[in-house]
């Protein structure tokens, strides 16, 4: 009688943690590799992650005017990474400051 | 008859077509590095320090301290060329001024600094 209580509170439990936990937020990998970035447009949500690695022998310097959300991620060699959170909903469009012709969205949805 | 005018005037021509052919190139002119400076500075340095040079790009509202107003910059050709080639961080300014040195040419980091001068001097 006990262990069934039990059995049924811990299903409980773990049905009610299961739903209260906000979904896993995802990390998506953009490259920058001759003067480009790997994905031209990316999909993903409110709280993703998205990792810029410099595949390039020179710097890059990512960045957003977007009013989605502006950042500056700042210049990084060859082999380095730099990690942006997204945290609101709209179309952010990337650029780097260094090199005018490189361009890439993220759209970003709730 | 025309046939002689025109051997005439081809006669007199080629001397002055010649004289054009030994004149400088306008590459090695100073007129030519700033028009050369110029072209990079529109390309790269626009998006902080703006098309007037005044540090009013359309990025520069990111950033604190504001990009530098080149028209009225303080500084001599060697600092802006290590400022250029180095980025900001590498003297000891703003870290958001990428270095250059990868992206331009010895030559191009040297136009832009002529460009520069200009931009003081007539501060526009």
């Amino acid at each position: 009688m006990i262990s069934r209580s039990v059995s049924r509170v811990v299903m409980l439990t773990a049905f009610v943690v299961a739903f209260a936990m906000p979904a896993h937020a995802a990390d998506h990998a953009v490259a920058q590799i001759k003067k480009a970035f790997t994905v031209p447009v990316l999909k993903a949500k409110v709280g993703d992650t998205v990792t810029f690695r410099n595949d390039d022998e020179f710097a890059h310097n990512v960045f957003s005017l977007s009013e989605t959300q502006n950042f500056d991620l700042g210049s990084y060699k060859k082999g380095e990474t730099r990690q942006l959170t997204l945290k609101n909903p709209g179309t952010i469009e990337v650029e780097c400051a260094i090199h005018p012709e490189m361009k890439m969205k993220i759209e970003v949805s709730k | 008859m025309k046939r002689l005018l025109a051997t005439l005037v081809l006669a007199f021509a080629a001397p002055a077509l010649a004289d054009e052919a030994v004149a400088p190139l306008p590459r090695d002119t100073a007129d030519a590095a700033v028009i050369r400076g110029s072209i990079a500075f529109h390309t790269y340095c626009v998006l902080c320090h703006g098309a007037e040079g005044k540090g009013d790009g359309r990025a520069a509202k990111m950033y604190t301290p504001r990009p530098a107003n080149l028209t009225v910059s303080p500084f001599n050709d060697t600092y802006k060329e290590m400022i250029i080639r180095g980025g900001g961080a590498s003297v000891g300014r703003s870290a958001f001024m990428p270095p250059w040195g990868d992206e331009l040419t010895d030559e191009q980091i040297r136009d832009v600094v002529a460009f520069l001068r200009e931009l003081r001097k007539t501060g526009k």
